[in-house]
């Protein structure tokens, strides 16, 4: 089923759609200002340029009555949505693609432009199954398709069986072999450089050759992600050194911080060089005299964070938002139950997950009950969450940068995705803030516009 | 006419008012739109600021408006931040309902620069003149770029911008006086003296002595808004800081020409 395209009242003449009285956001903050951009392109126009150089009179003007215009929102971690589940093959294949398809068409309207779906911990065959249905799908740039697909994201299955949270055990895998056991285990078609489905990989540095594996998926533009592991920061660092660019749910599936082994965690301390120099200052052989500074070359690695209220305390997410605000990126970690009632849900192998609220936990006969299975909110509700976690010193837009232009620069597509520059994807989410009695902020999804073409409109 | 406020903000929204009230009673339609002439620079931006707030509350519609504006640089290409197309696209054009197609700006990168200004003063023409001309100056009392010294029958043309105006300007060219261009296209004392009504802001100490060259003393090209004695409909609107060079009486009787008309139940109005 397509997504339906809302009719507008006239795309004939040039398809340039103005959006006006609406607060745009702009890097740190909230600006008065109009956007244009055009259904035919799919892309965000430069308003001054259209209007002295072309003369451009819009075919449509949205009057937005103060709302706010937010670049789409970017979801890097959904196992699944609506019932359907990305791990999970069907027994008629073509029911994938349709459950695809009603995923993409239902997410759009949340919100949600453009995500990687999110494959957990699976036997070989479900990976080499299900990726080619999972790559990019923004070719076409139709906004009938609804969320656009950046790219696969393989939780698993190279994790640490210590940290699998809910990942079954008989189905994580050691890179014993390097880049040839991931190559025998996602299919070596879908680790080719050119023209990999997959975007991001989740592993655990520590495994052995984890570190020459992380370098060879960089190389194959294959983005690294550190999760699910039992590293310490020794190991984690290795993990960064070789190419992990980001972390797979911070604080979830990992050693805790600990004062003197802080784990991953530590990654968003100071520079790793500033703590050596530190260090050395008593030794007899001042070392790295010759070595250039390697704080200069060093960045903080971006990272997931599961902001549901459930998984990760309000107080440690702004914890390691302060710590790196720039690398922070609100993910849901949703599985298919969001729009489910209270109750048990059959799992793989025999398991269940009960649904209690906004909580997921996972049933199982040979293992203690109640470990955490994934969250079953949205991602609006978990950026709601978070906006009311931050002081007022974080503005709105820094908030929203956590699902736009943050994830947008880790995936490397910043500038087509995640902002809205002339050039940009005309992927626009408006939002309407508000304040309950209690205090608390509010935030809706007024309408979402896709390639520059209207594919929901709510009535917030 | 001289209106005394006594802040920017208050001179600002006198303005503001004055255009939207102009434009309204004469009731453009599309075969007759209202003509305005329009400035850049530091004083108008909260003209139009009140203009845009005016527009955003409902009170104005831009869709019959035709504008042209004062000047532009030479050789800035018009998508410069530092443009007046940037300038206009920012203040004013990109938050009110004007149509594209009515707004005029001249061209500093035309191929032929002089054959650009006449052009612009024939289009003048084919819309049967200016109606309003806003417009501001600078602390040497120039009007658009027609520094000192310019001829009080000048037109549209290119200009040499004076050494001051430059210094003026290079803090919109990054405080690095090599990138402000030397060279403008500007409308002609003349061009503005021909609209019907001028209205003319002027803002803060710095433009004190300006004005008081302008409306104390006599006409001369040195100070070249002092051409204003001369049109039969001016409006100047200043703050209080503007007047600081002016004699007492002479401010004095300015207000009492506002009070006066006022008691008589007369408006700043344009006689029909």
């Amino acid at each position: 089923m397509p997504a339906q395209v809302l009719p507008s009242e006239s795309y004939a003449k040039n398809g340039v759609v103005k959006l006006t009285n609406c607060r745009v956001v702009r890097s740190d903050r909230l600006v008065e200002e109009d956007i244009w951009m055009s259904s035919q392109t799919g892309k965000i126009l430069n308003g001054q340029r259209e209007f002295f150089d072309s003369r451009t009179e819009p075919d449509e003007t949205v009057d937005l009555g103060g709302r706010i215009v937010c670049p789409g929102f970017i979801e890097t971690q959904l196992n699944g949505a609506f019932g359907f589940d990305f791990s999970v093959v069907p027994e008629n294949l073509s029911d994938y693609s349709k459950g695809l398809a009603h995923v993409n068409n239902l997410l759009a309207k949340t919100g949600v432009t453009s995500y990687l779906p999110t494959v957990t911990s699976q036997p070989a065959r479900v990976y080499q199954t299900v990726l080619p249905f999972l790559g990019p799908s923004g070719a076409l740039r139709s906004p009938s398709i609804g969320a656009e697909s950046l790219g696969a994201h393989c939780e698993g299955p190279f994790i640490s069986p210590k940290r699998n949270g809910i990942h079954f055990l008989s189905n994580i895998l050691d890179p014993a072999s390097g880049i040839s056991s991931l190559e025998s285990c996602y299919g070596t078609d879908n680790l080719q450089a050119s023209t990999t489905p997959i975007k991001v990989i989740t592993l655990a540095p520590e495994l052995p050759n984890a570190v020459p594996v992380i370098e060879e998926l960089s190389a194959r533009g294959i983005i690294p992600s550190i999760g699910h592991t039992d590293a310490t920061y020794e190991e984690a660092l290795a993990g960064i050194n070789a190419g992990a660019k980001t972390v797979t749910h911070l604080f979830n599936a990992m050693r805790p911080l600990h004062h003197r082994n802080p784990g991953v965690f530590g990654l968003l301390g100071t520079a790793p060089s500033a703590l050596a120099h530190s260090i050395d200052l008593g030794s007899d052989t001042p070392s790295a005299h010759h070595d250039p500074p390697a704080h200069e070359t060093y960045t903080k690695p971006y990272f997931g964070i599961i902001t549901d209220g459930i998984h990760v305390h309000p107080s440690v997410a702004t914890l390691a938002y302060s710590f790196h605000p720039d690398g922070m990126i609100i993910v849901t970690d949703a599985m298919p139950f969001q729009t489910y009632p209270d109750g048990l849900y059959p799992a793989p192998y025999g398991s269940h997950i009960r649904k209690s609220g906004n909580v997921l936990t996972l049933e199982e006969s040979s293992r203690p009950a109640g470990r955490l299975a994934g969250s079953s909110s949205s991602l609006i509700e978990c950026v709601e969450n978070f906006w009311n976690w931050v002081g007022p010193e974080v503005s709105l837009a820094r908030v929203l940068a956590t699902v736009t232009s943050t994830p947008a620069k880790m995936l490397g597509c910043y500038g087509a995705k995640g902002c809205l520059e002339p050039g940009a994807d005309a992927d626009v989410v408006v939002l309407k803030g508000g304040l309950e009695r209690s205090g608390r902020k509010t935030l809706r999804v007024a309408e979402v516009w896709k390639f520059g073409a209207r594919v929901h409109k709510g009535d917030v | 006419r001289v209106i005394i406020r006594q802040e920017p903000e208050a001179a600002s929204k006198y303005i503001a008012e004055y255009v939207v009230d102009r434009i309204k009673s004469f009731a453009p339609r599309p075969g007759q739109p209202f003509v305005l002439g329009l400035p850049t620079g530091s004083s108008p931006v909260l003209v139009y600021r009140h203009l845009v707030r005016k527009h955003k509350a409902g009170e104005i519609s831009f869709k019959n408006v035709v504008t042209f504006n004062m000047d532009e640089y030479v050789g800035l290409p018009p998508s410069h931040p530092s443009s007046y197309h940037s300038f206009m696209w920012e203040h004013l054009f990109s938050h009110v309902d004007i149509s594209p197609s009515n707004v005029n700006l001249l061209n500093g990168m035309a191929e032929d620069l002089e054959e650009e200004c006449e052009r612009y003063e024939a289009k003048i023409r084919e819309y049967g003149g200016i109606e309003l001309f806003l417009g501001g100056i600078g602390p040497d009392g120039h009007i658009a770029f027609n520094e000192p010294g310019s001829s009080l029958q000048s037109r549209t043309r290119v200009k040499t911008l004076a050494y001051d105006t430059v210094l003026a300007n290079k803090r919109f060219f990054g405080d690095d006086v090599s990138q402000v261009p030397n060279m403008a296209l500007t409308v002609g004392v003349q061009t503005v003296m021909d609209a019907r009504e001028v209205v003319i802001i002027i803002i803060g100490a710095h433009k004190a002595l300006a004005l008081q060259k302008c409306i104390e003393e006599g006409t001369n090209h040195m100070w070249t808004l002092s051409s204003l004695q001369l049109h039969p409909h001016p409006l100047i609107v200043v703050d209080e800081d503007a007047t600081l060079e002016l004699k007492v009486k002479t401010v004095k009787y300015f207000k009492s020409i506002e009070t006066v008309a006022k008691s008589c139940g007369m408006g700043q109005k344009m006689p029909k």
